[in-house]
């Protein structure tokens, strides 16, 4: 009776989009509830292939996660030519440098074919981290990992690109 | 560098200005949507509760309903006894009140009839004055109490949308965000999150803050034997949603039937400082904690803001100047937000230590 109960009141959409977020890298660790909350705190957006996510130099005010299909990231290099830099597919995330200061996007996401993405707006994340300290603690120190492991990237990048020289 | 921040086209100013006039001319038809809008945000964070635990909106929203349905049942068995009490009550004590009132105006009148040198007739002309318009409203007393039946029917019309804006209030901001074009979807997130916020919150404190406010009026006044308690306390309750008008009128009311009950000062006295203590015990310890994240108005636009509501809305312009003012202080915010980030005219985003080398 009460597993009959539960089953009429559960929502098997949530729970798969609440196990698709526990796929994610900065979801590790949190709990089903936790993951609840920051669901609430994500939109989701279908974008035709094609369709501008936003382009290089946008102000960005939003994390975008890679629910179902692909994403293309492309710069403009020199000439104007642009140079697609990354392909992302379900589970990966982009655009997390705006949750941290509102600067000019470093490249453009184009929709490379039909895709769900949820956004994680940077106002949703200041809630997260005043109401739900163990979440907003949890990306934070994902974000932070990820910037010092691109840094390390870059200067040993650097490092090599000089010794050539 | 600074650079030219973009604009909005010019129909988008054209739309804004014919929807806030259609909106003007359409007010008294908004109200019940308003007052909806109102109460889904009280109850909205109930749904969020069970929500975040997996269950499905749709049934949460169903089985609250079920559940006010019956407290609201068993309550009615609580509240009709008193209500018709106070009623009976009232209708008892009229002709009391109307007698001692006029005692009252007689005995004025012949006070001031020994002291002041002005005729009789004189005098005779000012009661009249004083009374025609007393006796000319009277035979359209059935017709004020007629006028109320439109707020009897928002007790049944403010549910019964309430329920379909709960229901799909989540779908109608999906499929806001979905039409929106994609290069500005970050935008219109930016402006539904501050409006939810100020909304938000200033719903939910001045909602907990009015049942604050009656609940201890009723305690109170039934602690001093006032006649009326309930009626008095859900009139103090309901003023507060204009702010800092509950106390006030629940204050004047209160004394006045306090008057007429004991027809002495002493009880009077009493109520009025019944009312500023409740008032004070507001503004220290409730409003505090309650309306802390609310959005800060400035004492002048909050005065400025019921002065426009009451002038253009009437009583309803009062109810919502505050809110109104919260939303458009936030979009205010959001625009201005935009064009210093837009044209990069904020101070340098310079982080301390950056000049370290990475170790």
């Amino acid at each position: 009776m009460l597993k009959r109960l539960r089953l009429f009141f559960s929502d098997n959409r949530f729970a798969k989009r609440r196990a698709f977020l526990r796929s994610l890298s900065f979801c590790k660790g949190l709990s089903n509830r936790e993951l609840g909350y920051l669901l609430q705190s994500f939109h989701s957006r279908t974008y035709n292939e094609g369709e501008v996510l936003f382009a290089e130099e946008d102000i960005g005010r939003a994390l975008f996660v890679v629910e179902t299909g692909k994403i293309e990231l492309t710069k403009t290099g020199h000439g104007g030519k642009v140079q697609q830099i990354a392909t992302l597919e379900p589970g990966m995330f982009f655009g997390e440098m705006a949750l941290l200061e509102q600067m000019p996007r470093s490249a453009s996401a184009v929709a490379a074919q039909t895709s769900k993405v949820l956004l994680l707006y940077r106002s949703k994340l200041d809630s997260i981290l005043h109401y739900h300290p163990r979440i907003g603690v949890s990306i934070m120190t994902h974000l932070a990992k990820l910037l010092s492991a691109r840094l390390r990237k870059t200067s040993y990048d650097l490092t090599r690109a000089l010794s050539k020289n | 560098m600074a650079r030219k921040p973009p604009t909005p086209p010019i129909w988008a100013y054209v739309v804004a200005a014919g929807l806030i006039y259609f909106a003007y001319t359409i007010h008294d038809v908004l109200v019940p949507f308003i007052l909806s809008f109102a109460l889904a945000y009280l109850l909205n964070p109930v749904i969020n509760y069970f929500e975040v635990r997996g269950f499905r909106r749709e049934q949460i929203v169903l089985a609250m309903y079920l559940v006010v349905t019956v407290i609201v049942t068993l309550s009615a068995n609580l509240l009709i006894p008193a209500v018709t009490g106070e009623i009976r009550l009232l209708k008892e004590k009229i002709p009391v009140y109307f007698t001692s009132l006029e005692k009252a105006a007689g005995a004025l009148q012949h006070h001031v009839a020994m002291r002041m040198p002005i005729g009789q007739e004189y005098l005779d002309q000012m009661s009249f004055k004083l009374y025609d318009p007393i006796t000319k409203q009277l035979p359209k007393l059935p017709t004020y109490v007629l006028g109320l039946f439109p707020l009897f029917s928002m007790l049944f019309l403010v549910p019964f949308i309430t329920f379909f804006i709960l229901m799909d209030s989540k779908n109608v901001l999906q499929n806001i965000i979905q039409v929106c074009p994609s290069r500005y979807v970050e935008q219109a997130l930016h402006v539904v999150s501050e409006i939810d916020t100020a909304l938000g919150n200033y719903i939910r404190g001045i909602l907990i803050i009015a049942g604050i406010i009656a609940m201890a009026s009723y305690v109170g006044l039934k602690f001093l034997a006032v006649d009326y308690a309930l009626a008095v306390a859900a009139l103090s309750g309901i003023a507060s949603f204009i702010p800092y008008f509950g106390a006030l009128l629940g204050m004047v009311v209160g004394a006045v039937v306090a008057f007429f009950q004991y027809y002495d000062y002493a009880v009077p006295l009493q109520v009025i400082v019944l009312f500023l203590l409740i008032r004070l015990a507001d503004e220290a310890l409730v409003q505090p904690v309650v309306a802390r994240r609310s959005v800060h108005l400035h004492p002048m636009l909050f005065l400025g803001s019921m002065m426009v509501g009451g002038k253009l809305f009437g009583f309803i312009g009062l109810l919502f100047a505050v809110p109104s003012a919260c939303v458009i202080k936030a979009l205010i915010g959001v625009a201005w937000d935009w064009y210093i980030s837009e044209a990069q005219i904020g101070p340098p985003n310079s982080v301390e230590g950056a000049h370290i080398p990475f170790t």
